[in-house]
């Protein structure tokens, strides 16, 4: 099959790749540039493990060509934190036990920032409406609503 | 002490940062090839021919294979890790799930009639697309309530009827007699729904052949590796030590991801036939229809009861579903985990059951978190449900009154099994303080005077967790030893390597193992690091599955442990010259108890290992391991409580409160305890709402093939928990614990369903199927309208 070229930047470094139009952009990252740290759950959009930001916006890489990427900014669960620190999104769902098997959480933590970048204070509703389109099938969801409302106060004491 | 703090997970910072290794982020030195696989559209048909023509030739295809190589190579079929006898002494009739078609004719939407190998996913994709299969559709039947009717259509025509096996246990008699002198006897059909585990990683596998060493490695999504390599002797025919099974992170399990399903010993086979790595990633479509289903129990119950509510007997009939073939471990849900947890937390005299294991053209059902329990629970209480509305007693109070009293314990049931530990009516005691029953009532009441419908629900059981011992094991039918185990192994700088035979895969063994190991070396958590899933590192196991691994793999971490201590004792005391019991051990060090004369735990394992000066009968090095049976299961117990609201003009339910107050004995760890709980809960909740494996009753098309039709829980569909506990401790282990994995699962089916009917009764409605959606809630408002007329 023809290979189009693409540039696209993910987690601050730019990559030039010749790619297949059919080739999701999941793939892309995983396979490609061995960024496995986005998880496939559905590949039909609905689970959300795949979730990664694109210019700044939540997108499902498995729903997404990576030809569509071409000139975007990509970050990915890799990009989150540094080396010495995690994010603070991280550090609370460490601290309030916000993940069990681990599978959900890159979508998680990339929808969690999403949110608290709009919105530093968010409630309970505020947070279980966020993270409606992720799916998780071991935590009961409980413990992350409380490791993004930690996150929030610990982005805010941050900020402060 | 670590064990009973909630220590955070040591193993989360890989799973935050993007960096957990799955079986799809595994890279090899050689380019990995994928497996595609095409699959019967139909529920029952023959298999006329299978044209591979066009598919060998097309680009990066590397191999395709069908059922014929598969017989041609000699290649074996599955085994039943618990297959049971029926009531006759004959063999169930067993017809083993196939790994490949190879008898010309398929069973179930799903099952795998070829497979290709090629260079990328997409290639072995478009290849497989390739393959002509012709097929002549047979009748076929997807409903187990049916399966036994005259003039259904036989799924194994050889045997001459859709029954598995049939069992009977209880008191026949007592039961009988308590129906026939009964107060008020209830009846209800209380048939449970076809879900699956639906884990958010899909199952994967790889399979990879050493030619020059002759050595085979498969990495897995599962639960019990050693298991797995076990049964590749059966597959493959693969002698276990030629076999090395890997099974890294994996992305939940549930009990579904325990079994050799049929890709794992196919893509070793493409890799064999390839020479090369070969992997597969099941699409999303291909596991709610592949991973086994579960529950999809058929039953109908009768409850007596006497003037004052009290429960005299109770009877059951169930056609249990085992899907179009026998799933591993199924016989072990309609025989063992079923019957012998019937009356849960109930103190009654006579109980009795009949199960019928029947075909269907369905997916093969096999055990998903409480395989057995979630059935029973809720199909026990559905009766206590409806015997309390229609007798005029408070729920509740009809359950206090029925609840097994503290001191009766160890307390034998009328079904033969005897739970060790337990206080019921404590349990209740904080539930009812916990939600406020009273206020919720007389809340309940004022709402229904305004037309709002609310209701109350609630359970009280026990579960069975913790298989071994393995003599119990092996009489209620399981083939493979039921104990686990753990090697400690002391290194010559004094950090610790601990090998377990569980396997965690969301449950945080490698803190909760390290709790354990720590507090009984007496060192700094971390100083050790735990080793599980690959069987060339862990000497044995037998996985992690039926809230076992603590009580099992758990107490062989504690158990080899204090045998590492005893003989470092041993050492120290050589060295410092005293008796061993003279030493005491702690925070890292020995120390002659009343002195200040002390050796590093590090510096006896260094001499344990490098010095010759030491007892003539010590053995050189310091590493132990245990094969722990332990000496009875454990039966944790709980009860939950909830508040259902019911909009009058949706019919949609909203879950609005939910309290669960558990006995899990000793807790390890509290944050990982509530974790386990609230998971299983929201399974639990899914199941009476929203999820259910449907078929087209017609056509025995499968309708729930993605996540926009099988239905799991939304963190919008779901409430946050109270929880709270009352513990007694476990007599069948060191350590006093219970499994804690499968309690929330359990209930929360039967808690839900009763607080549903609870806020209908009034409107005459008295059972609805699950899942409860607004469909099926109108239909029975309507329904019940209509009879009232």
């Amino acid at each position: 099959m023809e290979r189009e070229t693409i540039s696209v930047t993910v987690n601050g470094r730019a990559y030039e790749r010749q790619v297949e139009p059919r080739r999701l952009l999941s793939d892309f990252l995983r396979d490609d540039l061995r960024l496995t740290g986005t998880h496939v759950g559905c590949e039909h959009g609905v689970c959300g493990a795949c979730t990664v930001m694109m210019d700044g916006v939540t997108a499902r890489s498995c729903l997404t060509f990576a030809v569509m990427a071409d000139g975007a900014e990509i970050e990915t669960i890799e990009g989150l934190g540094s080396v010495d620190a995690m994010h603070p999104v991280q550090r609370a769902f460490w601290e309030k036990h916000g993940l069990q098997c681990g599978f959900c959480t890159p979508g998680m933590l990339m929808t969690a920032v999403e949110l608290l970048e709009r919105n530093s204070d968010p409630s309970v509703d505020d947070i279980r409406d966020a993270i409606s389109g992720n799916l998780c099938r071991c935590t009961g969801y409980q413990t992350i609503v409380d490791s993004i409302r930690y996150a929030a106060h610990l982005m805010r004491e941050d900020g402060a | 002490m670590y064990v009973g703090q909630a220590i955070l997970r040591r193993e989360d910072e890989r799973f935050l940062r993007g960096r957990g290794h799955y079986v799809e982020d595994i890279t090899l030195d050689e380019p990995i090839a994928h497996a595609a696989f095409v699959r019967s559209p139909h529920a029952h048909a023959a298999v006329t021919r299978v044209d591979t023509a066009r598919a060998v030739g097309m680009p990066g295809v590397l191999a395709v294979l069908t059922g014929a190589d598969w017989t041609a190579a000699g290649y074996g079929e599955a085994e039943g890790v618990w297959p049971v006898k029926d009531m006759s002494g004959a063999d169930a009739r067993t017809v083993n799930r196939p790994f490949i078609c190879t008898d010309g004719v398929v069973r179930c939407v799903g099952e795998i009639v070829a497979m290709v190998v090629a260079e990328d996913r997409h290639q072995a994709q478009d290849a497989a697309e390739a393959i002509a299969v012709d097929y002549e559709e047979k009748p076929a039947n997807t409903i187990t309530a049916r399966a036994l009717d005259p003039d259904t259509p036989l799924v194994h025509p050889a045997h001459g009827t859709n029954e598995v096996l049939v069992t009977e246990h209880g008191l026949k008699e007592e039961t009988e007699a308590a129906l026939a002198r009964a107060h008020h006897v209830t009846e209800v059909v209380v048939p449970t729904n076809r879900v699956t585990a639906a884990s958010i990683e899909p199952r994967c596998y790889m399979g990879h052949h050493d030619t020059v060493n002759d050595r085979y490695t498969v990495w897995t999504t599962n639960q019990a590796p050693h298991i797995v390599r076990r049964y590749f002797t059966k597959s493959l025919g693969i002698p276990e030590h030629k076999l090395r099974v890997i099974a890294p992170d994996v992305g939940g399990g549930f009990g579904m991801k325990l079994y050799h399903y049929p890709e794992e010993p196919l893509v070793l086979w493409g890799a064999i036939v390839s020479r090369r790595p070969v992997r597969w990633v099941g699409t999303r479509s291909e596991c709610l229809l592949g991973d086994t289903h579960a529950r999809d129990h058929h039953t109908v119950g009768r409850m007596a009861f006497d003037e004052e509510g009290r429960i005299l007997g109770v009877k059951f009939e169930t056609l249990g579903a085992f899907g179009a073939y026998e799933s591993q471990w199924n016989a072990s849900i309609t025989n063992a985990y079923h019957f012998t947890m019937l009356s849960l937390a109930y103190d009654i005299p006579a109980i009795h059951t009949t199960v019928r294991g029947v075909y269907t053209n369905a997916t093969p059902v096999d055990a998903y978190r409480g395989a057995g329990r979630p059935e029973t629970i809720y199909q026990v209480e559905r009766l206590i449900e409806n015997g309390a509305h229609e007798m005029g007693i408070d729920p509740l109070e009809l359950r206090a009154r029925n609840l097994i009293p503290a001191e009766k314990f160890p307390y034998q049931t009328a079904i033969g099994i005897i739970y060790d530990s337990g206080d019921p009516p404590a349990l209740m005691e904080k539930a009812r303080a916990l939600c406020d029953y009273d206020a919720l009532r007389a809340e309940q009441a004022a709402l229904r005077a305004e037309g709002r419908w609310m209701g109350i629900g609630m359970v009280a059981f026990f579960d069975m967790a913790g298989a071994g011992p393995v003599k119990m094991m092996n009489d209620l039918g399981a083939k493979i030893g039921c104990y686990d185990v753990a090697s400690v192994r002391v290194h010559p700088d004094g950090r610790i390597t601990v090998f377990a035979g569980s396997h965690s895969h969301g449950q945080g063994h490698e803190t909760t193992w390290s709790q354990i190991a720590a507090d009984r070396l007496g060192c700094d958590i971390d100083h050790i690091d735990l080793v599980e899933g690959d069987t060339d590192r862990v000497p044995m196991g037998i996985g992690t599955w039926g809230s076992r691994s603590l009580s099992t793999a758990g107490m062989a971490v504690y158990t080899a442990a204090d045998r590492v201590v005893a003989k470092a004792k041993r050492m120290a005391a050589h060295m410092l010259e005293c008796a061993a019991e003279d030493l005491d051990l702690a925070d890292g060090e020995f120390t002659v108890k009343g002195t200040d004369r002390k050796l590093s735990f590090a510096e006896v394992a260094n001499a344990s290992y490098h010095s010759g000066d030491r007892p003539a009968d010590l053995e050189i090095g310091l590493e132990e391991t245990s094969f722990f049976d332990p000496a009875d299961c454990t039966y944790p117990s709980a009860v939950h409580v909830c508040v259902v609201l019911v909009d009058p003009e949706t019919c949609a339910v909203t879950l609005r409160d939910y309290w669960a107050v558990d006995d899990v004995g000793t807790v390890i760890n509290p944050m990982v305890l509530h974790g386990q709980v609230h998971g299983g809960l929201v399974q639990g909740i899914g199941q009476a709402l929203m999820e259910e494996c449907a078929y087209d009753p017609e056509s025995g098309q499968y309708l729930a093939g993605t996540f926009m039709d099988y239905a799991i829980p939304h963190a919008e569909d779901v409430p946050s928990f109270g929880l709270d506990s009352h513990f007694t401790r476990a007599l069948g282990n060191p350590l006093g614990a219970k499994g804690a994995g499968e309690s929330g699962t359990i209930g929360a089916p039967g808690c839900v369903a009763n607080g549903v009917i609870d806020a209908l009764w009034h409107l005459g409605v008295r059972q609805i199927t699950q899942p409860m959606t607004p469909k099926k809630i109108w239909r029975a408002i309507e329904d019940a309208g209509r009879a009232q007329q």
